[in-house]
């Protein structure tokens, strides 16, 4: 019995302490932004431009069509569970408050989430950080800032271009392709669709972008030097960003709606 | 007094690897001074290296660079001594994502805060003499060891260090060009430049060091020694 509370207790220990490093790692990530040094500006500006096209402009020939399969996927469920009335509104509040922002942060954490932790990892296994270091150049400042910066600005993007695909793209297949009555669904979305909801979709999605980026760039910098724990990095951060996620998700649904 | 350009002191360092670490030793490093490190493990000699680059945390001990003391827990003052310090050695790496000339300008990038930038003659000419030219819009990946190798001498060399580490020249630059390593080395020297380097080859040392530093069972001792007249 003493074992098996000397186990939980540890895993708990290691637990809170991992989250107070992420903590502190996120906050040393945030003083380099609003300490606004002078020097790398100018780089660390491309490396968001770049980031923002890797995680958000490179994103959306996949994001559409999954936009679209689950718009019009809840859209039809709806239409046949519930009333006219209802299932417009039913489906503004499951896409722009919860389906949006989840599906979108998955894509982003299965596409550039994993691809960063690598990419760090790989940094930190073949010197490239100390390479970094050597050059006088702070690896939080070109590495950190630029991902955090750019995958969360390319998370706000894909939530609303993922909303918008789904509630108009969907309406539009439903509409083309069954015969749902869907007269006056999209003012009835308009109508249902508040701005408390819209405000809380983009704040889960800024909320995702940073402890998404975060969670991948920390198990990217704790790597040790064997090639071998990439893998084992990839695997865990991907795991850490979703269930971050859903935990953040639930809060902010609780805090917000309830 | 003159402040030394490195000076560590009291100074133990971890053990890594094969070696035993180094226990609390002093060492200074001025202008003009070109030692050759002796290890019988590999190990201790590359970590003292990488302890002249403040690239390891030491036991217990003080770093100071050019008079003034360094602290560890300091992380930009730390960035500001690295950035003048050249080190050459297996661990160290081109940056991956970006081309050759990118590495070499990279720093400049970032201090000079502007992308518009160039390299120099001198680079270009350290470029010309590696057979570089033709290859400085690929990325590392399409290089071979030694152009990889000779890449990282070139951009430890354009940093205009103030003290140069390096880990076994003679593979970085190539067995077969040693006569450019001693012209590189003759340069260096009359500039004045301090050296700390780490070489199986004995003509080297004999050559060009006028200091042995010798780590055994985890003491360093330094002897002075006269170097061969400017590795003519």
């Amino acid at each position: 019995m003493e074992r098996v509370t000397g186990y939980i207790g540890r895993k708990a220990i290691d637990s809170i302490t991992h989250l107070l490093d992420l903590c502190a790692f996120i906050y040393r990530i945030f003083a380099q932004i609003f300490g606004r040094p002078a020097a790398g500006r100018v780089l660390v500006g491309r490396i968001i431009v770049q980031q923002l096209y890797f995680t958000a402009v490179q994103a959306l020939p996949i994001l559409i069509p999954i936009a679209l399969l689950v718009g019009s996927m809840v859209i039809i469920q709806f239409a046949r569970l519930s009333g006219q009335y209802d299932f417009s509104r039913i489906s503004v509040l499951l896409i722009v408050r919860e389906i949006g922002p989840i599906i979108t942060a998955l894509l982003v954490i299965l596409r550039s989430a994993t691809a960063v932790t690598i990419e760090v990892s790989y940094m930190r296994v073949l010197h490239e950080l100390d390479a970094l270091e050597m050059a006088g150049v702070d690896p939080v400042r070109v590495v950190c800032v630029p991902r955090l910066v750019g995958i969360t600005a390319a998370m706000v993007g894909l939530f609303v271009v993922f909303d918008l695909v789904s509630i108009l793209g969907g309406y539009a297949i439903v509409w083309l392709a069954t015969d749902i009555p869907m007269a006056g669904f999209l003012y009835q979305i308009a109508k249902a669709i508040t701005p408390a909801d819209i405000g809380t979709g983009l704040l889960k999605a800024v909320l995702f972008g940073i402890i998404i980026t975060a969670t991948c760039l920390y198990r990217g910098f704790e790597m040790k030097r064997q090639i071998t724990e990439v893998p084992i990095a990839t695997s865990r951060s991907s795991i850490e960003c979703f269930l971050y996620c859903l935990v953040i998700n639930v809060f902010i649904s609780t805090v917000f709606y309830l | 007094m003159n402040a030394h350009l490195i000076e560590l002191s009291d100074y133990s360092l971890p053990a890594v690897g094969s070696g035993s670490g180094i226990q609390g030793f002093d060492f200074a490093l001025d202008p003009g001074d070109v030692c050759a490190i002796e290890s019988r493990h590999p190990d201790d000699a590359h970590i003292f290296l990488r302890a002249l680059a403040a690239m390891v945390r030491p036991l217990k001990g003080t770093y100071a660079f050019k008079g003034r003391r360094c602290d560890f827990h300091r992380y930009q003052e730390l960035l500001a001594c690295k950035q003048q310090i050249g080190y050459v050695a297996r661990d160290t790496a081109l940056i991956s994502n970006l081309t050759v000339r990118q590495n070499l300008l990279l720093q400049r990038y970032y201090h000079e805060n502007r992308l518009s930038i160039d390299l120099t003659d001198d680079e270009l000419a350290l470029c010309e003499a590696f057979g570089l030219c033709e290859k400085l819009d690929r990325r590392p990946s399409g290089l071979n060891a030694m152009e990889t190798q000779a890449v990282i001498v070139i951009r430890e060399l354009s940093k205009k260090p103030a003290v140069l580490l390096l880990g076994q020249p003679e593979d970085f630059i190539g067995h077969a060009r040693f006569e450019l390593i001693t012209q590189i080395f003759n340069q260096l020297i009359a500039e004045r430049l301090p050296i700390v380097f780490l070489s199986f080859d004995q003509r080297l040392v004999g050559r060009f060091a006028n200091r042995n530093v010798t780590i055994t069972d985890g003491a360093l001792t330094t002897i002075a020694v006269k170097a061969a007249a400017g590795g003519e």
